[in-house]
């Protein structure tokens, strides 16, 4: 592994500090509910040791999540997900209106969207800080078992080393009690460029 | 009881025992097995994308599998050496699925189906027969090689089923 543990540490406040000022005040706002946070853990990990970061909770469980990849003078993945079932929850609290079919489109819609402003918020602080440039795709929704988001995700982002460096981030809603999972994912190569 | 070999992501194994197993879970990532039933050798390899853009020969033992031709190239050299004959290899695979759907038709997140395309041509290249698959579609899957029987099992978690090619 190449990043030592003080540069993760630095990444670690770094992200924090965007989170805090920009990604917290857009989800308050979007679910009109105090927002609280936390980064679990910032840590490099080999792609062949994906099952580390996979828990018995996400194994088990059907997750709704949206995919965003980010390029430019900076690169990173940023994969948003929670369980199917409070996603449903989720969507029917920005839309004002109960969801009652699973399959209405308007679901992976509005969560595509929540991926897109959190994903943004991030970027943009990014930018207001370094000056870089950095564009974001179009957001990838999907509902599956976290191993193959994951798998899918370390596929397209694929970098060359084999290592990348990993951010998780859990954001909840503390009058709904929803809980968002956010990953974020970025080249070792590329965490000087942050810290 | 069979040995089961579990093949991470990025690599490859090659078995000469017909009491091993090999087993991995694919995605976007396709699972290619390559196989010579009579001479008792068989390899697995995960692959993650579809060419190796700098030509460079991998240095990590480890990740040899992530690229479709490094890991074939691989493959076929380490199987002949252990005892197969080039003209009896066949091949199966599984995965290459598009994981993720987004609303406008970009290319992005395409990397499954580029998977299994550059797969298909650099079995052709070398002349190895695709006997059978199960690509494409949006769900993950387990796969598990059978070098006993030459089968390539295949299960999914969501979609609840198991398949046998």
């Amino acid at each position: 592994m190449s990043t030592n543990y003080n540069d993760l540490q630095k990444l670690n406040s770094v992200l924090d500090s965007f989170i805090v000022h920009k990604t917290i005040p857009a989800l308050g706002t979007m679910l009109g509910e105090i927002i609280m946070h936390s980064i679990k853990k910032t840590h490099e990990m080999s792609i062949t040791n994906l099952d580390l970061i996979i828990s018995d909770l996400e194994e088990m469980n059907v997750m709704s999540a949206v995919y965003i990849k980010c390029d430019g003078d900076l690169h990173m993945g940023a994969l948003l997900y929670l369980p199917e079932n409070e996603s449903k929850t989720l969507a029917s609290k920005l839309l004002g209106r109960t969801i009652l079919n699973e399959l209405e489109g308007i679901t992976p819609s509005s969560i595509s969207e929540i991926g897109n402003i959190l994903t943004a918020s991030i970027i943009n602080a990014i930018s207001d800080n370094t000056g870089y440039k950095i564009y974001s795709s179009v957001p990838g929704y999907a509902v599956e078992f976290f191993r193959t988001l994951l798998e899918a995700v370390v596929s397209d982002f694929g970098n060359e080393s084999g290592a990348l460096i990993v951010s998780h981030v859990e954001f909840h809603g503390l009058k709904s009690g929803i809980m968002v999972h956010m990953l974020l994912i970025q080249n070792p190569s590329e965490v000087k460029l942050m810290i | 009881m069979k040995h089961v070999i579990e093949i991470k992501m990025g690599c490859l194994e090659i078995i000469t025992n017909e009491t091993e197993e090999l087993k991995t879970f694919v995605g976007s990532c396709v699972a290619i097995c390559l196989f010579d039933l009579v001479s008792h050798v068989a390899g697995m390899a995960h692959v993650m994308l579809p060419r190796k853009s700098d030509g460079k020969q991998s240095a990590i033992k480890n990740d040899i599998g992530k690229y479709a031709d490094e890991a074939l190239s691989y493959m076929i050299c380490d199987m002949i050496q252990k005892g197969a004959d080039p003209k009896r290899i066949k091949a199966k695979m599984a995965g290459g699925a598009t994981i993720f759907a987004h609303e406008s038709e970009t290319g992005l997140f395409n990397v499954g189906p580029r998977n299994v395309i550059s797969l298909k041509q650099i079995l052709k290249e070398n002349n190895i027969p695709l006997v059978s698959e199960d690509t494409g579609e949006n769900f993950g899957r387990w796969v598990r090689f059978d070098l006993n029987s030459g089968t390539m099992i295949i299960t999914s978690n969501l979609k609840k089923f198991e398949k046998i090619i």
